[in-house]
C-alpha cells in the first residue's frame, strides 16, 4: 500500500452518508445520490491519470460508491481510454460511519499520499482534517448545505490536485492554511472548521440545526455574506473573510433586533442578534450557556450535561487547503499545462 | 422550534421501548417451548423506530404495519395483554384469535394491521390519508415497511400516488439489512432506500434507528410537514433486528458476533438510558422502576394468555361479513 | 316513476344518487373524470365509456382521477373505506385485477375476519367484464368466479338496467367489500328503471320466467340469452324456469334448489371458462343437495377452456349462444 520510491499517490475520501440528512425534509436540500459521488470520483481520475499520478488510494464503502468505481474501472479499461491511475481501496473494516473517514485519512498519511481529495460536507472535511492534520486537502462539496468545501466541478479540482501532487505547482502557491475552532469541554477537545453553534436542544437528535429559535450562541472562523448555513448568520452582522486571522462570536436572542439569514437551502429566516464580537486567535471564549447541545459545523455532536465549563478558541492551524484557482493560474503562467505534440506522453 | 421532550415524554418513550423489548424477548422464550402456534417475526432491536414515530401520532392518525408488527402495535397504543393472547391464539386476543401475530390490528387506535403481504400497506395508508384529507380531519398516515418491501411495486405505486394527491403520508422504511435471509446490499439497487425519494418528488432522509432522539426529531418534522399540507416524506431508518426473520431462523447468513456487538454498543435502550441519565433529566432508579412495571405487565399477559380459552368452534364461521 | 334508460345510464344514476345522498361516497379510477391535468376539459371522458360523465363538477373533490396504478388506488380505496369513506373504485376492465388482486383478496376481503370482526370495509370495485367487443384475451374475461371463491367478498353481476341500478345502490350502502361487474355488451341495453332511488338486496335471485320442464340458471348477459332460448323452446312445448341469481356471492341457493326440485332438470349458462366456474359450482350444489330430484344429467353451457379470441368469427364461437342453450335444454328434456 505504501508509496514506492518516486511513486505519486493521491487519496480520495468520498463520504457515502453526505447529502442525506434531515435537511432534505426541513429545507429544500437535495439528496446527493451515490451514483453522482462515483461519477465525481471518475471525473477526478481523468486529470490525475493524464498528469501522471500513479495511484489513487480510496476509502471503501458498502453503499455503492466503491462498487460503482470497480465497474467504472473495468469499462474504462475495456474502452482503451486514456489511462487512469491505478485504483486501490484501503483494507479497513467498514462501519459506514465517520470513523471510516478518520481511519482512511490516517492510513493515507502512512501510505505517503501527496494530498487527499475529500468529497463531503463541512463535517466530512472536519473529520479528515482532525485525523490527518498536516495533510493537504482538495475539497469538494457533495451536498447543498456546505461552506468549507468548494462547490466546483471535480474535473477542475482533479487538474489542480494533479498539478500539486506532481510538483508542477509548488506548495507556496497551491496551498492556503485554514482557520479552525477548538472547543474545550472539560478535558475533551473538539474541532470545527467553520462554526460552533450552541443550541437549546438537549439532545443530538437528527444532528442538523435548522431552527433559528434553537440557537443561543455561535462562533465562526469565517463568515461570508454569500454563505449558506449557520455562518451566514454571523455574516449578516459581522462578516469575516476566510483567511484573515480572526473569527466572530455572536449571541442570539429571539427578542433582539433581527437579521435575515440563509440558514439552509430554501430557508431564509429572521434571527435575533443580541451581540457580536471579534474573536482573537488564541484566546478562550467561554460559553454563556451550560445546557443544550453543541453543533460542530452544523451537526449537533455534544450534549451538555450541565456541569462542565466550555470554551471556544480560534486558532490558525487548520488544514492546508488546495487553492484550485491559484494553482491553475500558476500552471498557465509556468506552462505546466502547455500542449505537447505527443499525446501519449502528457506534459 | 420543534417541541423538546419533557421528562414525562422521555419516560413514556422509555416505557414504550421497554414494553416492546420485554414483549418480544418473552415471545422469543415462549415460542421455543412450542406452545405458541404458527410463526412470529420479532421486532427486538428496532424499538426506537416505532416509538420515535408513533409518539407524534394521535388516535385519528393511522399506521400500516408489516409482518414484524408487534412493535408498531404497542407504540400505536394496542393493548399488549390482548396482543399476547392473540399470539397465543386465544379468544381474548386483540382479534379473537383469528388473526395471529401477522394480523394484529386495532382500528380504534388507528392501527390498520400488521400485514402478511410484504408491501401491502403502502396503498392502504394512502387510502386512510385520502379519507382524512377529504374529511378535513388533519390526520396523517404512516406506512412502515422494510428493505424487502422497498422493492415491491405497491410501495412505488403508493409513493407516486401520495405525491400526485399530495397526501399526508410518511413512508417509513425500516432498513434492517435483511429481507428474510437476503442482504439489502444485494437486493436494493441504490443501497439507500431514501435515495428513491427524489424520483417520486418527495424528501428522502436517513436516520440512525438505534437513536430514539434522531428518529423522534426527524419523524416529528415529517409528520408536522404532512399534517400542514406539505405532502409525503420517505424516511429511511437504519436498524437491525436482534432475532431471525422468523423465530427458529438460525441466522447463519449473519456475521459471527454481529448481533451481540450491536446489543453491546448501539442498543436503543442502552443509549437512551445513558443519555437521559448523563445530564440528570432522569434517574436510573426511575428507569429501573419502569423496567419492573413492564416486566410485571408482560409476565401477567403471558399468565393470562396461557389460561385464557381458545376460540369456541362457532367462531370459525363468524366475522367474515358484516352481513351475508 | 319508471322510464326507459340504458344499463350504462342506470349505473351512472345509481352513483349520482348515492353521492348526493351520502357525502362519504367517492368515485376513483383511471379517467373516471378523464382529463385531469390536461389543457382541455377536466372531465373530458367521464369514464372510459362515459359512465361517470357529469359527476366531476357535481361533486367537487369526490370524483378522483388516478394514475394507471391499480394496486395503488384500489388499495387506497380499501384504506379509505377503513377510515370512514365509501369509495367506489373503478378498475375499468376486470382483467386488470391481475395487477391489484392482493389489495382485494388479501387485504379488503380478509380484514374483518383477521381483525376479529372489528373492521368494516365498505368499498365497491366496479369493472367491465365479458366478451363481445373483439377486445381479445386481456379485456374480455368474466372472472367473477375467482372473486366468488374468496370469503369476505360479495360479487354482483346485474343482467339488466333495473337490476344494475338497484344492485349498485345496495353495493354502495353495503358494509362489506363488493365486486360489481358490468357486462360491457349490456351497456346499451334499455329497460324500465324507476327515477327514484331503490336498493335490491343481495342473495335474492330473480325468477324471470316460470316453467315446469327445465331450470335454466344464467348469469349476466347470459340471462338474456337464456330468456331468448326459453321463448323459442316454449314454442316447441318446453317450459323453463329462468333464474338470474344476480349475485354470485351471496348465492340464492334456495331458489335454485326449489326450482330443480320442481323440474328435475338443470342447465347452467355461464360465459366464463368451464373449470371451477359458476356453472360447475351450481352443478355441484344441485348434485349434492337435490340429487334425488334429478331426472337427467346436469348440462353446463360455458365458454371453452381457451383464452378469449380476438377475431369476431372466433369470438362468436367462444361465447355461449342461444342455439347452444336450446340444444342443452332439449337434451336434458329428452333424456329418458
Amino acid at each position: 500500500m505504501n508509496a514506492r520510491p518516486g511513486e505519486i499517490i493521491v487519496g480520495v475520501i468520498a463520504n457515502p452518508a453526505s447529502g442525506r440528512d434531515i435537511r432534505r425534509l426541513t429545507a429544500k436540500a437535495s439528496v446527493f445520490p451515490t451514483a453522482e459521488k462515483a461519477n465525481m470520483v471518475q471525473r477526478l481520475l481523468g486529470p490525475l491519470g493524464l498528469l501522471g499520478v500513479d495511484r489513487v488510494l480510496m476509502m471503501p464503502d458498502t453503499t455503492g460508491i466503491a462498487a460503482q468505481m470497480l465497474r467504472a474501472v473495468r469499462t474504462h479499461h475495456a474502452q482503451h481510454l486514456p489511462p487512469w491511475p491505478e485504483l486501490e481501496f484501503l483494507d479497513i473494516p467498514i462501519t459506514d460511519g465517520a470513523e471510516d473517514s478518520a481511519r482512511a485519512a490516517r492510513l493515507m498519511v502512512e501510505a505517503g499520499v501527496r494530498l487527499i481529495v475529500v468529497l463531503g460536507g463541512d463535517g466530512t472535511h472536519r473529520v479528515v482534517s482532525v485525523a490527518a492534520p498536516d495533510m493537504p486537502l482538495a475539497t469538494l462539496s457533495s451536498g447543498t448545505n456546505n461552506v468549507f468545501p468548494d462547490l466546483r466541478e471535480a474535473t477542475v479540482t482533479g487538474l489542480a490536485a494533479a498539478l500539486f501532487a506532481t510538483g508542477r505547482v509548488g506548495r507556496g502557491v497551491a496551498l492556503r492554511r485554514s482557520k479552525r475552532l477548538r472547543v474545550s469541554i472539560g478535558s475533551r477537545v473538539e474541532t470545527a472548521l467553520v462554526d460552533v453553534c450552541v443550541t437549546r436542544i438537549p439532545h443530538l437528535g437528527a444532528r442538523a440545526v435548522w431552527e433559528a429559535e434553537a440557537i443561543t450562541e455561535l462562533f465562526v472562523s469565517f463568515a461570508e455574506p454569500d454563505a449558506i448555513g449557520l455562518s451566514a448568520i454571523a455574516a449578516m452582522v459581522q462578516p469575516v473573510a476566510r483567511y484573515t486571522p480572526e473569527g466572530v462570536h455572536v449571541c442570539c436572542d429571539p427578542a433582539a433586533a433581527r437579521v435575515l439569514a440563509a440558514l439552509a437551502p430554501g430557508v431564509i429566516v429572521p434571527i435575533g442578534i443580541a451581540s457580536s464580537e471579534t474573536m482573537i486567535a488564541g484566546r478562550d471564549y467561554p460559553l454563556a450557556s451550560r445546557r443544550g447541545s453543541i453543533a460542530l459545523d452544523g451537526e449537533r455532536e455534544v450534549e451538555l450535561a450541565g456541569g462542565e465549563a466550555v470554551s471556544v478558541r480560534l486558532d490558525l492551524e487548520g488544514p492546508w487547503v488546495l487553492d484550485v484557482r491559484a494553482t491553475l493560474a500558476a500552471a498557465v503562467t509556468n506552462g505546466a499545462l502547455a500542449p505537447r505534440t505527443d499525446a501519449r506522453h502528457p506534459p | 422550534m420543534s417541541e423538546t421532550l419533557n421528562r414525562e415524554s422521555l419516560l413514556k418513550a422509555y416505557r414504550t421501548m421497554r414494553t416492546i423489548r420485554e414483549f418480544e424477548e418473552r415471545v422469543h422464550i415462549d415460542f421455543a417451548t412450542g406452545e405458541i402456534p404458527g410463526f412470529v417475526h420479532l421486532y427486538a432491536g428496532e424499538e426506537a423506530s416505532a416509538t420515535g414515530v408513533c409518539m407524534h401520532l394521535t388516535g385519528t392518525d393511522y399506521i400500516a404495519s408489516t409482518h414484524r408488527g408487534h412493535g408498531h402495535c404497542i407504540a400505536k397504543g394496542v393493548d399488549p395483554v390482548g396482543m399476547m393472547a392473540e399470539i397465543w391464539g386465544k379468544a381474548t386476543g386483540t382479534c379473537k384469535g383469528k388473526g395471529g401475530s401477522m394480523h394484529i390490528a386495532d382500528l380504534s387506535v388507528g392501527m390498520l394491521g400488521a400485514n402478511g403481504i410484504v408491501g401491502g400497506g403502502g396503498p392502504l395508508i394512502c387510502g386512510t390519508a385520502l379519507a382524512g384529507k377529504i374529511k378535513g380531519d388533519k390526520s396523517v398516515g404512516v406506512c412502515f415497511f422494510g428493505d424487502g418491501a422497498s422493492n415491491q411495486g405497491t410501495i412505488f405505486e403508493a409513493m407516486n400516488l401520495a405525491t400526485v394527491w399530495n397526501l399526508p403520508v410518511i413512508f417509513l422504511a425500516e432498513n434492517n439489512g435483511y429481507a428474510e435471509a437476503t442482504s439489502s446490499k444485494y437486493s436494493v439497487s441504490c443501497d439507500n432506500i431514501a435515495d428513491r425519494a427524489s424520483a417520486f418528488g418527495m424528501p428522502g432522509v436517513i436516520v440512525d434507528g438505534f437513536d430514539f432522539f434522531a428518529v423522534y426529531e426527524a419523524a416529528g418534522e415529517a409528520i408536522e410537514r404532512a399534517r400542514n399540507g406539505g405532502g409525503p416524506t420517505l424516511m429511511e431508518v437504519k436498524v437491525s433486528r436482534y432475532y431471525g426473520h422468523f423465530e427458529g431462523d438460525q441466522q447463519t447468513y449473519r456475521a459471527p458476533g454481529e448481533v451481540q456487538k450491536l446489543r453491546e454498543t448501539k442498543d436503543c435502550l442502552l443509549q437512551f438510558r445513558r443519555r437521559v441519565t448523563a445530564n440528570g433529566e432522569i434517574t436510573n432508579e426511575q428507569l429501573d422502576a419502569i423496567d419492573a412495571e413492564v416486566k410485571a405487565l408482560i409476565d401477567g399477559s403471558v399468565v393470562k394468555a396461557k389460561s385464557d380459552p381458545k376460540p369456541a368452534a362457532a367462531e370459525l364461521m363468524t366475522d367474515v361479513y358484516v352481513s351475508y | 316513476m319508471a322510464r326507459k334508460i340504458s344499463y350504462q345510464q342506470a349505473i351512472s344514476e345509481a352513483m349520482d344518487q348515492e353521492m348526493a345522498r351520502d357525502q362519504t361516497v367517492i368515485v376513483m379510477g383511471e379517467d373516471v373524470a378523464g382529463g385531469a391535468g390536461t389543457p382541455g376539459e377536466e372531465d373530458a371522458w367521464g369514464g372510459v365509456l362515459g359512465v361517470t360523465k357529469g359527476l366531476f363538477h357535481k361533486y367537487p373533490g369526490r370524483v378522483i382521477d388516478t394514475p394507471i396504478s391499480e394496486s395503488g388506488y384500489v388499495g387506497a380505496a380499501v384504506g379509505a373505506a377503513c377510515n370512514g369513506l365509501r369509495p367506489v373504485a373503478e378498475l375499468m376492465f376486470i382483467d386488470f385485477m391481475g395487477v391489484c388482486f392482493d389489495q382485494i383478496f388479501n387485504q379488503a376481503a380478509k380484514f374483518r375476519y383477521m381483525f376479529g370482526g372489528k373492521a368494516e370495509t365498505p368499498v365497491v370495485i366496479r369493472a367491465m367484464y365479458g366478451a363481445g367487443f373483439a377486445a381479445a384475451a386481456q379485456h374480455s374475461q368474466c372472472l367473477y368466479n375467482i372473486f366468488t371463491h374468496i370469503p369476505g367478498l360479495k360479487v354482483v353481476v346485474p343482467s339488466n338496467p333495473y337490476d344494475a341500478k338497484g344492485l349498485l345502490i345496495q353495493s354502495i350502502r353495503d358494509n362489506d367489500p363488493v365486486i360489481f361487474l358490468e357486462h360491457k355488451v349490456l351497456y346499451t341495453m334499455e329497460g324500465e328503471v324507476p327515477e327514484e332511488s331503490y336498493a335490491i338486496p343481495f342473495g335474492e335471485a330473480n325468477v324471470l320466467r316460470e316453467g315446469d320442464d327445465v331450470t335454466i340458471v344464467a348469469f349476466g348477459r347470459m340471462v338474456n340469452f337464456a330468456m331468448e332460448a326459453a321463448g323459442n323452446l316454449q314454442k316447441k312445448g318446453i317450459h323453463c324456469d329462468v333464474i338470474d341469481p344476480r349475485t354470485t356471492s351471496p348465492l340464492d341457493e334456495d331458489t335454485i334448489l326449489e326450482s330443480v326440485e320442481k323440474t328435475g332438470r338443470l342447465v347452467v349458462v355461464d360465459e366464463s371458462h368451464p373449470r371451477c366456474s359458476m356453472a360447475s359450482d351450481i352443478a355441484g350444489l344441485v348434485a349434492q343437495k337435490a340429487f334425488g330430484a334429478l331426472k337427467a344429467p346436469i348440462e353446463q353451457v360455458t365458454a371453452p377452456h381457451v383464452p378469449v379470441p380476438f377475431s369476431d368469427s372466433l369470438e362468436v364461437l367462444y361465447v355461449p349462444s342461444v342455439a347452444r342453450i336450446e340444444a342443452a335444454v332439449t337434451r336434458v328434456k329428452e333424456y329418458s
